[in-house]
């Protein structure tokens, strides 16, 4: 490389090949650990336990389930209990003890249909509020679990009745503040994004954004909303500031084509809310920094406030593999570190380098 | 884009020739430019690896951020960098494995803490959102025209109901604007209770990561928020430098001032902690501290660059402070009446500053925010007010003439530094000092009241000047205090010309006209006049102190250095303590080196030489005493008012470190305290506490003496006199005390209860008077204290043990090695005696104790430690002079309760002692006992102890 390495760096650190079709990687928090969830060829669920040891990844672990997992957090856990909350394809929502995973310490049918996101809040010190998960099914409803109550959901959203229902591809929980503010972003297969506050119960904000709404995150979710990022399928990613809603406008955002075809994932660093990675269908990883603008509100013509995007900057970017990467995760104990796999069965530990200096 | 016609860019075509060097180097378009790329790329018209890096060149060139640009690119290996590189990634990663092993080994370890009451309950129950897919249309079919009515419609009409409706639509439409900034919502104070330690660091951690993230994206009021949550987890040093960084830009000074000192108290000598104090100094007008600081931070890290450029700001601002204006020409005229403005809006929030803030922070500032704000800036105003310096930040630095008529006065060398800015004219009472010699021209104290109440009176008689012409210069003053140069000017030269025309023989009068006239030319930037004029009016009234500034000022903005020096060097004759002049000669001088190299002495006028007589330190005549007396109070109230923020926060600090158990700590915090405000009878009281604690009882006693000075009856500092007595053993002045705080208030129960110990203690002390008290002199203590290196040492656990009564034996131990006359006594020596190691005490204890008494008094203080001790002590001191003592205290010892156990709690080394004392013991021949009276001893130690 000719230039200079001044810019931050992604390596791939440690390449392992995988005998079943992953979809969800996490790090396990407090840990050198990381489980990956899939899909085995003969149709059953599978979670794997590995370490990464000296440069080389050991399993540690293998459960198999019953139904294939789509997706899991540890977002709702402590930090002892470290228990990972999975979702599945025949619906159902399972939180585990990883070190007694043969038995869920809670199980409930929660979707009619596959669970295609999840995501978690008010565990490992992150959100303040009870621990609550979040999931989106292919039924069309998004819904919060309290794991304290059985059975049924502290919180439901469905479409209304006679509504076609839309498939709700990811979900995210964010503005956990405090103890009563607690938002939800779904997206939604046809481009609606649609933003939930599950304190007044109500739909906060609402946008189409005409494709697919792969993947939402909040630039942090245990902060008085600040940014989200919305990726899309047609390879555009969408970065709104949620200061200030104009009753009109919305709030405002820049949009960005990245990839040359659907952005999978979009995953902040958590050590710095301003840098986030996305990653592509054609196996490509970017990674991004939001720049904000030197007045992030401003009066429109009317004298109304309404809210002024920044921009973002294209920090490095690589490509790891012909296949989509699918999930991404950066770690939260050491920064510039994180876990990505590929639908080309291989699961991968990246350092991204330089990520202080940005 | 001048090379391409409409009909080019219009075709998606890109014609061959366009894909060459000297086409790419004029295209300016840099979507053309992409579109040649990707041509090329492909290799549809050949491939030129060439001309493609050449295109992209240019491309980055003219858009750096193009997409055409952003090639795919492989992961970095350990190829890409360098082997130093590549070694530390991989390292860093090797330890952080390592680490977080442990952590979590650490943490599957830690018991399971539950919080189960402080984790909120479940959400209520079951409730659910409708959502309806959100179409883009939705909005669109809503603004098509409704149809045309029926005209049968019309009948039905109903007006009002249709203008609810159209009324109703409109505030549908218009929803408010939601501003989102949930601040007042964030909890400052984290709840850690279920916390291990390593979850802690990782809260405050990821708390202060998202104050930097708050701070980076400008809400410094957020960032404030999250760092006090970081803190509220855990104080670090990172955090609280930052919460200061976030509150100087909230320019919350007093808040960022204290956390600099907490962090200079956590870490002294900080850079970031240093400079951002400077800043804050800066600002609060403390311009001297600021540069201090500034320069201990060059000093040791020189190429500091934001050290440089402050320190650079500060010499401006102390510049601008000192004389400023002059060079500064018309505008200034402008600025003060804006100035006077804000002064004038004082008790509003739009102060300029405050102004500033609230267009900056935009619509993130909250109404709750604004009051807290405003009570901030106000402090700064008024800090500037008292000190009679620059008005804080960059905004305004010259002060408004109104604060130094108004002055306060301010401390002597500060005083002058105003003068310049907003001098007051010279006026009548300047003359009478002047006709009494003496130049000091500092009316303001003295005029402070006349001109406070704001009705001056022209027509007062200024000096020898007839009626008019006294009221042409007040006129003059008052014009000039308010700021208007030019009119002001316009009087004094009536005044002058009336004066001269009038024929009045009084140099001092006109002098003073023309010293005026002068600093209105110095204001108005006319600078060549004001010299005129001060040479004018130094003519009538040679050395006076006023025209020599304003001359020197002149001169030095018209960069006449050398006169302007001389001129300096004059007043600092006539008054050392100018602080203006000073500053003036320090700049002066270097610009001179640098002018006229090393010998640029040489080059400079004469400076005349002030005769003793217009000297204005060795005349130190003050006017009346009871000016003096009323300047010095002035001064005295000023400073107290500066000290008074850093003094609340040092009590508060020094109370928390009681709170918390840290006496020493706290002590330094009062110490500080004190010499900021000598008068603080709580101060006392609390550092006599802190002194008691401590054990150090005659400071504690003193302070008790200073307390009640100052608060004859203040029944605290009464009672730790009594404590500070008792543990000096002075128990009659210790009941005194304490029947004093029992009169002052019966209820106190502790007092009752230390009154009836120190009643026994007096008792006992009476009863036994032929015994009397030996003071140990200092020296011997000391030998003890070098003898402390023989003796075992003991961990501060062991003191403790062995001294359950530690808060009454006293540190200094000079009663250590009286003779004990109870049990009490004897504990209270040996305690004293065994802590510290004091072997020689304890020598003199044992031998003045009586053998028979022994077991009796050691009963309840026999353990292993003072064992071993003892037998230490038998072994190596009094085993030469006294081996008789020795036996006779052996044989009683074992007598002593609780014996057996003790010796079974010896470890080997303590047993090996005991073995070789009694080896001495019957090396030495003595008539008292043999050989068999030694071995019998010895095996009731020694067998017992097996």
């Amino acid at each position: 490389m000719s230039t200079p390495l001044e810019k931050p760096q992604i390596i791939a650190h440690i390449q392992k090949s995988l005998n079943y079709t992953i979809f969800d990687s996490k790090w396990i928090p407090c840990s050198a650990k990381f489980v990956c969830m899939g899909n085995f060829a003969r149709g059953t669920g599978v979670i794997q336990i590995y370490e990464i040891q000296r440069g080389e990844v050991q399993l540690l672990k293998e459960i198999e389930k019953a139904k294939p997992i789509k997706c899991g957090t540890f977002g709702a856990t402590s930090l002892q209990q470290r228990h990972l909350a999975t979702g599945d394809f025949d619906g159902n929502l399972h939180v585990w003890n990883l070190e007694a995973a043969e038995v869920p310490v809670y199980s409930v049918k929660a979707h009619k249909e596959i669970v295609n996101s999840i995501d978690g809040v008010g565990g490992l010190g992150i959100g303040e509020g009870a621990p609550e998960i979040v999931t989106g099914s292919r039924d069309g409803t998004v819904k919060v679990w309290d794991t304290r109550q059985k059975d049924t959901p502290v919180a439901n959203m469905e479409p209304v009745e006679g509504e076609a229902k839309r498939d709700c591809w990811t979900v995210a929980f964010g503005n956990a503040f405090n103890e009563q503010d607690r938002c939800v972003c779904a997206g939604y297969d046809n481009g609606d994004i649609k933003l939930f506050d599950l304190r007044n119960m109500s739909v906060r904000w609402e946008k189409n954004i005409k494709n697919g709404v792969c993947c939402v995150e909040f630039d942090r979710k245990d902060i008085n909303m600040n940014k989200l990022v919305a990726t899309s399928l047609e390879g555009k990613f969408h970065v709104f500031d949620l200061r200030t809603l104009h009753p009109t406008k919305g709030f405002a955002s820049v949009s960005e084509k990245a990839h040359k075809s659907t952005v999978w994932q979009v995953r902040h660093l958590p050590q710095n809310r301003e840098i986030f990675m996305t990653a592509g269908g054609a196996g490509n990883l970017h990674l991004w920094k939001y720049e904000y603008p030197a007045q992030r509100c401003k009066k429109d013509a009317e004298g109304v406030d309404m809210g002024v995007a920044g921009t973002v900057n294209l920090l490095q970017n690589v490509t790891l593999s012909s296949q989509p990467i699918a999930s991404l995760d950066w770690s939260p104990d050491k920064q510039g570190l994180c876990v990505c796999t590929a639908f080309d069965q291989s699961v991968r530990v990246l350092i991204v380098t330089k990520l202080n200096r940005v | 884009m001048s090379c391409l016609s409409g009909q080019e860019r219009g075709t998606n075509k890109v014609p061959v020739e366009h894909l060459d060097y000297s086409f790419i180097e004029k295209c300016t378009d840099v979507r053309y430019l992409e579109k040649i790329l990707r041509i090329l790329r492909s290799g549809e018209e050949g491939i030129f690896p060439h001309l493609i890096e050449y295109c992209e060149k240019h491309i980055r060139k003219l858009d750096p951020k193009s997409r055409a640009l952003r090639k795919e690119k492989p992961p970095a290996t350990a190829a890409s960098f360098t082997k130093e590189e590549w070694s530390q990634i991989t390292d860093e990663l090797k330890t952080w494995e390592e680490e977080i092993k442990v952590n979590e080994v650490k943490i599957k370890q830690t018991p399971l803490l539950c919080n189960e009451e402080n984790v909120p309950p479940v959400r209520g129950s079951h409730c659910s959102i409708q959502v309806k897919s959100y179409s883009i249309g939705a909005n669109k079919t809503k603004k098509n025209a409704a149809p045309p009515r029926d005209y049968r419609d019309w009948d039905k009409f109903d007006v009002e109901k249709e203008c609810a409706k159209i009324d109703g639509d409109i505030t549908e439409n218009e929803p408010a604007v939601i501003i989102n900034h949930g601040l007042p919502k964030i909890r400052r104070k984290m709840d850690t209770a279920a916390l291990t330690e390593q979850e802690k660091i990782q809260l405050a951690d990821r708390e202060k990561d998202k104050g930097n993230e708050a701070f980076r994206s400008n809400d410094y009021q957020e960032a404030v928020a999250y760092y006090t949550r970081s803190l509220s987890v855990l104080p670090t040093v990172a955090a609280y430098n930052n919460r200061a960084q976030a509150e100087i830009k909230l320019q919350h000074w007093h808040s960022a001032l204290a956390d600099c000192q907490k962090v200079l108290e956590m870490e002294p000598g900080n850079l970031k902690a240093l400079l951002r104090r400077a800043t804050v100094n800066k600002n609060l007008g403390d311009l001297q501290i600021a540069c201090d600081d500034v320069k201990t931070v060059l000093c040791s890290e020189p190429q500091n660059m934001i050290a440089k450029r402050l320190l650079e700001e500060l010499n401006t601002l102390m510049r601008k402070n000192t004389h400023g204006v002059a060079s500064k020409g018309k505008k200034i005229s402008i600025q003060e009446v804006e100035e006077e403005c804000e002064e004038l809006e004082q008790e509003l929030p739009s102060h300029k500053q405050a102004k500033g803030f609230s267009q900056r922070v935009g619509g993130d500032s909250s109404r709750s925010t604004a009051p807290k704000e405003r009570g901030d800036m106000g402090n700064t105003h008024k800090k500037s007010h008292g000190r009679n310096e620059g008005v804080g930040g960059g905004g305004s630095p010259h002060a408004e003439p109104q604060h130094a008529w108004r002055g306060k006065g301010g401390k002597n060398a500060n005083k002058y530094k105003v003068q310049p800015n907003g001098e007051a004219p010279d006026s009548d009472r300047d003359k009478d000092k002047l006709s009494n010699g003496n130049c000091r021209g500092q009316p303001n104290d003295s005029k402070k009241t006349e001109q406070a109440e704001e009705k001056v009176n022209l027509d007062a008689p200024a000096g020898a000047l007839p009626p008019p012409l006294a009221r042409l210069k007040n006129e003059g003053n008052q014009l000039f205090k308010n700021g208007q140069f030019a009119d002001a000017l316009e009087k004094y030269s009536q005044a002058i010309t009336g004066f001269t025309e009038a024929g009045i023989d009084s140099p001092e009068d006109l002098s003073i006209l023309y010293s005026n006239r002068a600093a209105c030319y110095l204001k108005d930037g006319n600078s060549t006049d004001c010299i005129t004029d001060c040479t004018r009016a130094l003519e009538l009234q040679p050395f006076s102190l006023k025209p020599l500034l304003r001359r020197a000022m002149a001169y030095e903005s018209l960069e006449r250095y050398q006169k302007a020096y001389v001129d300096y060097k004059t007043v600092l004759q006539i008054d050392m303590s100018v602080q203006a002049a000073h500053d003036s000669i320090n700049r002066i001088t270097r610009l001179l080196i640098e002018q006229n190299g090393p010998e640029w002495r040489e080059k400079l006028p004469e400076i005349p030489v002030v005769p003793l007589s217009a000297q204005r330190h060795r005349v130190e005549a003050p006017p009346t005493a009871e000016e003096a007396q009323a300047r010095a109070e002035r001064a005295a109230q000023e400073a107290a008012k500066r000290a008074e923020a850093q003094f609340t926060v040092l009590k508060m600090e020094g109370n928390d470190f009681v709170k918390k158990g840290q006496y020493q700590e706290a002590l330094g915090k009062y110490s500080k305290c004190l010499t900021l405000k000598p008068d603080e009878c709580a101060i006392y009281t609390n550092r006599a506490l802190c002194y008691v604690k401590l054990e150090r009882f005659s400071e504690a006693k003193q302070d008790c003496d200073s307390a009640l000075r100052l608060e004859p009856s203040n029944k605290k500092a009464f009672y730790r006199r009594a404590l500070a007595n008792k543990g000096l053993k002075n128990y009659v002045a210790c009941s005194s005390d304490l029947k004093e705080v029992l009169q002052l208030d019966p209820t106190v129960q502790e007092a009752e209860r230390e009154l009836e110990e120190v009643t026994m203690l007096l008792k006992n002390s009476q009863d036994s008077p032929d015994k009397p008290r030996r003071n140990v002199p200092i020296t011997e203590v000391e030998e003890g204290d070098e003898e402390e290196t023989q003796a075992p040492s003991r961990g501060p656990e062991e003191v403790k043990e062995n001294s359950p009564g530690s808060q009454n034996h006293c540190s200094d131990g000079p009663d250590a090695n009286a003779q004990p006359t109870n049990a009490y006594d004897f504990g209270q020596a040996l305690n004293a005696a065994c802590s510290r190691g004091d072997v020689a005490a304890c020598t003199e204890l044992l031998r003045s104790t009586s053998p028979e008494k022994l077991p009796l008094y050691i009963c309840s203080h026999l353990d292993g430690h003072t064992l071993s001790f003892i037998i230490k002590v038998l072994d190596t001191h009094l085993m030469e002079t006294d081996p008789k003592l020795v036996y006779q205290h052996l044989s009683h010892l074992h007598t002593a309760d609780r014996f057996s156990v003790v010796l079974m709690l010896l470890d080997d080394n303590e047993r090996l002692q005991m073995t070789q004392l009694f080896e001495h013991l019957s090396a030495v021949e003595c008539e008292d006992f043999s050989n068999t009276d030694i071995q019998n001893l010895a095996s009731k130690y020694i067998r017992a102890s097996v």
